[in-house]
C-alpha cells in the first residue's frame, strides 16, 4: 500500500505516505489497495461516461456510483476489504453498460468510435489474488519515476478533491438534490485523470475548476438541507444528557438522522448528535423532534472513548469512523458508503435493530444539569443581522472577522486553533464551522452589541455559507472578498476539506493560512507554485499568525 | 516478593497489549488484575478456552488436560494462559483482535428458558431469553463464536455451550446440546427443563471469533455438535451479507445422528457462496453422502485450495481429536498455524 491522501500519514524519515502493513487511520494494506484500483475502475467508467454525456446519453446512474464508491474511499469511512470485492463487480458492469450506450450513441449518429486506452480498458479480474496483483497499476504514485513526485501530487491534489466533491455530491444526492453538470464534471476530472496528464498548467487548471463545482456541490446541499430541514436558526443545543434510552449519531448525513427521528418518534428513545451531527439543532425541521434531545462529545477523534461511555447504540452515517474498541464495537452500527469488518450495516434507513439495540441498553439514568451551546448561524442568521454588523464594523466595534474552520484530528499541534480564537481581539468576531470547532465552542467568547463572537456557521459543507456571507460584505463595503477584514485559518484533515480549499483558491481567496500540517501530496515546488498564486501560509504559532493576519 | 516479568500479547490484528505478572501468578489472574479479561473458563487447564502462543521468553507450565494442549502443540509454543508462569518477559500470540479482548468482569445475566425442542440425533435446541438486569437493559451483545456457561437451575452446576444463532438484540440465546448419558446438563434438559424457568449464566466468553478482516475463503470443520458457533457466524455472515466462498463440513458418526439439516439448508439458501457436506464416518448402506470424517473432507479441498494459491481461514470446531487431526492435516500440507482458529469441545 501507499497512501498519503490524510493530514495524519506517516512522516518519518523523510518519506511522506503510509507504506506499511497498517496506514495511521486503521487501513489494511489489502483494503488500501482495493481502494486504489476501485479508483482506477472508476476512471474507467468516467472516460466511457464522459464521452457518452458528449453525445447526449449521460448515465446519472453511472454518476451515482461513481458519488458511492469515491466517498467510501475517504480517510476514516470504509474499511471492509469485502465491499470493495463487491463495488469492483459492480464497476465492471456499469463501465460495460456505459461503453456500450456510448458506442451505440457513436454508431447511431455517424461518430467516430473512440476506444480510449487504461482505466478504460482494463479486464477487471473477478478473482481476489488477480485482483490484488495488480495494485501497483493503480497507486497513486504510478507513473513517478517517469513524471516525477511534484506531477504525482498535482494528480493527487485533483484526485483528493475529486474525493470531497463526491461526498458532498452524495450528501445532496441523499437529500435528492443532484445535477447533470455536476456529473459531467466529476465524469471529465476522472476521465482527465485517466489519461495521466503531465502539463502542470493544465493540471492546476483542472484542480481550480474542480473547485468551482464544489461550490455547485456545496450549493446543491446546501439547497438540500435548507429545502428538507427549513432555514438553519440561531438555537440552544443541549450538550448535557437526559435521563432515558439513547441513540447517538455521528458522522455528516441529516438524511440519515431524519429518518431515524422519524421512526423513534413516540417510542420513548431519545436522538443525540455527535461531532459534524450538532448543526442538526438549528434545523427547524429537525429540532421539531423533542425527542432530538441533544448533542453528545466533542469531534471524531475522540469517538472512542465517547462512545464506550455512551450508554446505548451508536449509528456512524459517513466518516469519520474509527477502529471500534471492544466496549462497544457491537453496538455502532453503520450506514450508507462508511463499513468496517464485523459491524452491522444498515441499509435503505431500517433503523428497527438500532431501535431493538436502544431498548436494550441501559440509556441514561437520570437527567444531568443542563448546559446548552449556540448553533445555527447559517448566512440567513448572520446576514439577517448584516446592517448591525455592517454599523458596528463602520462605527469601528468590529474590527476584524476570522474563519476558523475544518476538521479536528488528534494531532497535539492542533491545540494551535483553541490558543489562536482564544488570543483573538475582542472586538472580532469568530466564524466557525466544521468539527475543528469544539475545540473552543464550549467556551464563553462574549458579544459585541448582542452579536456573539463566536459565530457557529454549521459543517463543513457549510463553507458555502461562509463564502455567501464573505461576498455579501464585500458588496457591501464595496470591495473585493480579499480587502475585506477577513482572515481564513482553515484546518484540515481529509478530502473533504481538499475540495474546499480548492472552491476558496477557484474563488481567488487569498492569504489562507492552512495547516496543522500541509499535505504530503504537496511538494515544495507545487507549494511554490500556491503561495505565488495565492499567498497561501503554513501554520507557525498562533501568535505570529494573528499578529500577521491583523497587520494585513 | 516474586519477580515481575512483563507479558506482551500480540493479537491476531497485529496490536499489542501488555501488563506484569510475577512467577507465581498465571497469566489470567495477572491480566485480570490489570483489569484486561481475557478467554477463560476453567481457570484449571481442562478447557483449552485460553490457548495462545509463546513466541519469545520462558515459562513454566502447571499440569493440564492433553485434550486441551496437546504435546504436540505444546512442542511447538503452545500454552494454556490459566496454566502458564512466567520466568522471564514474554511475547504471547492470542487468536483475538484487540477489540475483542475486553476489560472488567463478564456479565452473569439471568435467563428465561422460551423452548427446548427435539432436533433429533440426541440433541436438544434450548432457547433462552435474557432478562433485564437491575438497570432496564437486557445484557445480550456477544459475537458469532462465543459460548456461555449454564448453570443447572437449584444447583450451583455449570457447563459452557456454544451459541448458535447471530447476534440479535431481543435477548434470545439459542443452544444445541447433545444428550449425554448420565450427564447432568442432559438430565436436567430431558426431565427438568421447562419454558418460564429461570437459570443464571455467565458470559459470553471465548476467542473462537470470526475472523472479519480479510477476504480469504471460509472453511469450517465441525463434529457433531461443534456446528453450533459455526451456525452463529454463518447466520451472521447471511444477515451481513458477507460474500466470502465458504463451505461447510459436517461432521457426525452415523445417520442416527443427524441434525440442524433444516438450519443448514436454510443457510444455503440465504449465502449463495455456501456449500455444505454432511460427513457420515459409519453410514448405513443407504447413505449417498461422503463417507469419512468432516477432517477426510476437508483434506480433499485443501490440497485443491492451495494448488490454487488460495489460503483459507479455517474454522475448527468439536472434539479435541477432530481439532488435532485438522491441525495435522494443515501442517502437513503448509496451510499456516495463524490461518486455523479452533474451539475444542471437551467434557464438562
Amino acid at each position: 500500500m501507499f497512501c498519503y491522501q490524510c493530514e495524519q500519514t506517516s512522516r518519518t524519515d523523510g518519506v511522506n505516505g503510509c507504506a506499511s502493513a497498517v496506514g495511521n487511520c486503521g487501513k489494511d494494506a489489502q483494503t488500501s489497495d482495493l481502494q486504489d484500483l476501485l479508483i482506477h475502475a472508476v476512471k474507467g467508467i468516467a472516460q466511457y461516461a464522459k464521452r457518452a454525456r458528449d453525445l447526449g446519453v449521460g448515465s446519472n446512474d453511472a454518476g451515482k456510483f461513481i458519488l458511492y464508491s469515491m466517498f467510501t474511499t475517504l480517510t476514516n469511512v470504509n474499511f471492509n476489504p469485502a465491499r470493495f470485492t463487491s463495488m469492483l463487480v459492480e464497476a465492471a458492469e456499469i463501465r460495460a453498460t456505459v461503453k456500450k450506450a456510448y458506442e451505440e450513441a457513436a454508431a447511431a449518429q455517424g461518430v467516430a468510435i473512440e476506444h480510449p486506452a487504461g482505466a478504460a480498458a482494463w479486464t477487471i479480474p473477478t478473482e481476489t489474488n488477480e485482483l490484488l496483483a495488480q495494485a501497483e497499476m493503480a497507486s497513486i504514485r504510478a507513473g513517478e519515476a517517469e513524471v516525477g513526485e511534484d506531477i504525482v501530487g498535482l494528480r493527487a491534489l485533483i484526485l483528493y478533491g475529486a474525493k470531497g466533491v463526491c461526498a458532498y455530491a452524495y450528501h445532496a444526492l441523499m437529500l435528492d438534490e443532484q445535477s447533470d453538470e455536476v456529473y459531467a464534471n466529476i465524469e471529465s476530472t476522472m476521465d482527465f485523470l485517466a489519461n495521466d496528464p503531465t502539463d502542470v498548467d493544465a493540471l492546476v487548471g483542472q484542480a481550480l475548476a474542480l473547485g468551482h463545482t464544489n461550490l455547485t456541490v456545496m450549493g446543491l446541499l446546501d439547497a438540500g438541507n435548507t429545502g428538507k430541514f427549513g432555514t438553519p436558526e440561531p438555537s440552544a443545543a443541549r450538550i448535557s444528557p437526559v435521563a432515558g434510552k439513547a441513540i447517538l449519531v455521528s458522522g455528516h448525513d441529516m438524511a440519515d438522522l431524519a429518518a431515524l427521528l422519524e421512526q423513534t418518534e413516540g417510542t420513548g428513545v431519545n436522538v443525540y448528535t455527535h461531532g459534524e451531527m450538532l448543526p442538526a439543532h438549528s434545523y427547524p425541521e429537525l429540532k421539531k423532534y423533542a425527542h432530538l434531545a441533544g448533542n453528545y462529545g466533542g469531534a471524531w477523534q475522540d469517538q472512542q472513548t465517547e462512545f464506550a461511555n455512551f450508554p446505548g447504540p451508536i449509528l456512524m452515517t459517513s466518516n469519520c469512523i474509527i477502529e471500534p474498541a471492544a466496549s462497544y464495537r457491537r453496538r455502532i452500527f453503520t450506514a450508507g458508503p462508511v463499513g468496517w469488518p464485523g459491524l452491522r450495516h444498515i441499509e435503505n434507513h431500517d433503523f428497527s435493530t438500532l431501535i431493538q439495540a436502544a431498548n436494550a441498553m441501559p440509556g441514561f439514568a437520570a437527567d444531568s444539569e443542563e448546559e446548552t451551546i449556540t448553533v445555527g448561524f447559517g448566512r440567513d442568521a448572520v446576514l439577517g443581522v448584516a446592517d448591525v454588523v455592517i454599523d458596528a464594523v463602520k462605527a469601528g466595534a468590529i474590527k476584524h472577522f476570522f474563519l476558523v474552520g475544518g476538521c479536528d484530528g488528534a494531532a497535539s499541534g492542533r491545540n494551535y486553533y483553541s490558543d489562536l480564537v482564544d488570543q483573538t481581539p475582542k472586538d472580532s468576531v469568530i466564524l466557525t464551522l466544521g468539527c475543528a470547532k469544539y475545540r473552543f465552542n464550549k467556551k464563553d467568547h462574549g458579544d459585541i452589541g448582542g452579536i456573539p463572537r463566536l459565530l457557529d456557521m454549521g459543517q463543513c459543507n457549510d463553507s458555502y455559507s461562509a463564502i455567501q456571507v464573505a461576498v455579501a460584505l464585500a458588496e457591501a463595503f464595496e470591495c473585493e472578498v480579499n480587502e475585506l477584514p477577513l482572515s481564513l485559518f482553515v484546518s484540515w484533515f481529509e478530502q473533504k476539506a481538499a475540495a474546499v480549499l480548492l472552491t476558496l483558491l477557484a474563488l481567488n481567496i487569498k492569504g489562507i493560512t492552512l495547516g496543522p500540517t500541509l499535505p504530503a501530496f504537496i511538494t515544495p515546488p507545487v507549494l511554490n507554485t500556491l503561495v505565488e498564486a495565492f499567498d497561501i501560509k503554513a501554520n507557525t504559532t498562533p501568535e505570529a499568525d494573528l499578529a500577521a493576519a491583523l497587520a494585513a | 516478593m516474586s519477580q515481575t516479568y512483563s507479558i506482551c500479547l500480540n493479537t491476531q490484528d497485529g496490536k499489542e497489549i501488555s501488563f506484569d505478572c510475577t512467577a507465581d501468578e498465571n497469566l489470567i489472574d495477572a491480566a485480570a488484575k490489570a483489569n484486561i479479561t481475557l478467554p477463560a473458563v476453567c481457570h484449571e487447564g481442562n478447557c483449552g478456552a485460553c490457548h495462545g502462543h509463546c513466541k519469545s521468553g520462558d515459562y513454566k507450565q502447571s499440569s493440564h488436560s492433553s485434550g486441551a494442549l496437546s504435546e504436540q502443540d505444546e512442542g511447538h509454543g503452545g500454552i494454556l494462559m490459566c496454566c502458564t508462569h512466567p520466568q522471564g518477559d514474554m511475547v504471547v500470540e492470542v487468536t483475538s483482535d484487540l477489540a475483542h479482548i475486553t476489560s472488567g468482569p463478564v456479565p452473569e445475566p439471568v435467563c428465561e428458558v422460551l423452548a427446548v425442542d427435539d432436533m433429533g440425533g440426541q440433541v436438544r435446541r434450548l432457547l433462552l431469553k435474557v432478562l433485564p438486569d437491575e438497570s432496564g437493559a437486557i445484557n445480550t451483545e456477544f459475537e458469532p463464536g462465543q459460548f456461555m456457561e449454564l448453570e443447572i437451575p437449584g444447583t450451583d452446576i455449570r457447563r459452557a455451550y456454544s451459541i448458535s444463532n447471530a447476534p440479535n438484540w431481543t435477548g434470545e440465546l439459542e443452544f444445541m446440546i447433545r444428550l449425554q448419558p448420565h450427564g447432568k446438563f442432559s438430565s436436567w434438559l430431558l426431565n427438568g427443563a421447562k419454558v418460564g424457568d429461570r437459570l443464571n449464566t455467565k458470559g459470553p466468553e471465548g476467542s473462537f471469533l470470526l475472523h472479519q478482516a480479510g477476504l480469504a475463503p471460509r472453511r469450517f470443520v465441525a463434529g457433531g455438535t461443534g456446528i453450533a458457533p459455526m451456525l452463529s457466524m454463518l447466520r451472521q455472515m447471511a444477515e451481513f451479507g458477507e460474500t466470502h466462498e465458504s463451505h461447510l463440513y459436517f461432521g457426525l458418526t452415523t445417520e442416527e445422528d443427524l441434525f440442524a439439516i433444516d438450519e443448514i439448508e436454510a443457510l444455503k439458501a440465504s449465502l449463495p457462496n455456501l456449500t455444505a457436506e454432511v460427513c457420515i464416518w459409519k453410514p448405513g448402506d443407504a447413505w449417498r453422502g461422503f463417507v469419512g470424517s468432516p477432517v477426510d473432507a476437508f483434506k480433499r479441498d485443501l490440497q485443491a485450495d492451495l494448488g490454487k494459491g488460495l489460503k483459507p481461514d479455517v474454522y475448527l470446531c468439536g472434539p479435541p481429536g477432530l481439532i488435532d487431526a485438522a491441525e495435522a492435516v494443515a501442517e502437513e500440507l503448509g496451510l499456516p498455524y495463524s490461518s486455523l482458529f479452533s474451539e475444542r469441545f471437551l467434557p464438562g
